[in-house]
């Protein structure tokens, strides 16, 4: 009895010292928020051939070309390619892949600046955190009409970006001039 | 018997502490792992990564300075049971996860599920080598019992 109480109180010091911890982590768990693995979250089956296809409506949305998580990985470690977050405010504040500009499906007050900006890279790569990428698409396709050329939707979304964590990965790659326009 | 004792019980703490230490620079990225397991409600899954770290220091320290020794073993057997069937279950069902061990990113494996065994094993010997109670300092010299009967 008494070794279960001893229990008991070391794994409640754990729970408020691991709480503490996170407080204090740089990176925190967001203790609020519902954390889904990347498969129920779709992340690494946008697009990919082996996940089950989102019911399709008619007319079927037009679709951007798909990139993968390495390649997209080695465009931005080289600065070759402008990202794009298309999630909502709160996933891009929470993190989101460096120096990507966040514009939503909604709009950005400045869209026409970030579109200038966007328009000094061959490429660029947009993303959301859906299963199905339609936010992604729906953007890219935006861009596109807003006239940049070579517009992809990263496959498997944020979450497979996330899981990829290669070296230069784990959403963060090296700063390529577009400081200004992150928020 | 005793520094064999000492040692899997400095061993076990020592390693729960590093293991909790690596997580605390992205607890976001051990949530994910955490979530990747699928064995938590997704609401759960901040606390519950959260607890897991704070429970690995909790147990870790009491095992290095020998307090509660049974307990914090055998509440880091019952980890390292949840954690073995946990990534048992997912390999098994194909799951591709990295298993968030030491807060990197390396791929869960049967190897990482035979490590986890081997620490189970180390966790269930430590609070079998433990007394029940506090460990307390006698005054009984050596070679005589520690809880003589009582004078008839």
């Amino acid at each position: 009895m008494r070794t279960v109480l001893q229990m008991a109180a070391v794994a409640a010091a754990g729970t408020a010292i691991g709480l503490g911890a996170n407080a204090l982590s740089p990176h925190p768990a967001a203790l609020a928020q519902p954390v889904l693995s990347v498969a129920e979250s779709g992340g690494g089956a946008c697009a990919m051939p082996t996940a089950p296809q989102a019911p399709v409506s008619s007319p079927a949305p037009w679709r951007a070309t798909r990139i993968t998580v390495e390649e997209a990985k080695g465009l931005c470690d080289a600065c070759l390619a402008g990202f794009v977050d298309a999630r909502g405010s709160h996933e891009y504040a929470h993190g989101h892949i460096q120096n990507a500009l966040h514009l939503p499906p909604a709009g950005h007050p400045d869209e026409a600046a970030v579109v200038a900006q966007l328009r000094t890279y061959p490429l660029v790569v947009v993303y959301d955190g859906e299963y199905s990428c339609a936010v992604a698409d729906d953007v890219a396709g935006r861009l596109r009409r807003a006239g940049l050329q070579d517009v992809r939707v990263l496959q498997g979304a944020w979450p497979a970006w996330v899981a990829a964590k290669a070296p230069s990965a784990a959403g963060m790659c090296g700063v390529c001039g577009l400081e200004a326009l992150v928020k | 018997m005793r520094t064999v004792a000492a040692a899997a019980r400095l061993l076990l703490g020592g390693v729960f502490l590093w293991a909790s230490v690596t997580k605390i620079p992205d607890m976001a990225a051990f949530a994910e792992s955490v979530a990747n397991y699928r064995i938590v409600s997704p609401h759960l899954v901040p606390v519950v990564a959260a607890a897991v770290v704070g429970v690995e220091i909790a147990a870790g320290i009491t095992l290095v300075l020998n307090l509660w020794t049974r307990a914090a073993a055998l509440l880091l057997a019952g980890l390292l049971a949840v954690f073995t069937l946990g990534l048992s279950s997912a390999l098994v069902r194909g799951i591709d996860l990295a298993c968030g061990c030491f807060g990197g990113n390396t791929p869960a494996t049967w190897w990482t599920v035979l490590r986890d065994v081997v620490l189970l094993a180390l966790a269930i010997g430590v609070a079998a080598a433990s007394p029940p109670s506090p460990a307390r300092p006698s005054a009984v010299p050596s070679g005589q019992p520690a809880d003589p009967a009582p004078a008839p």
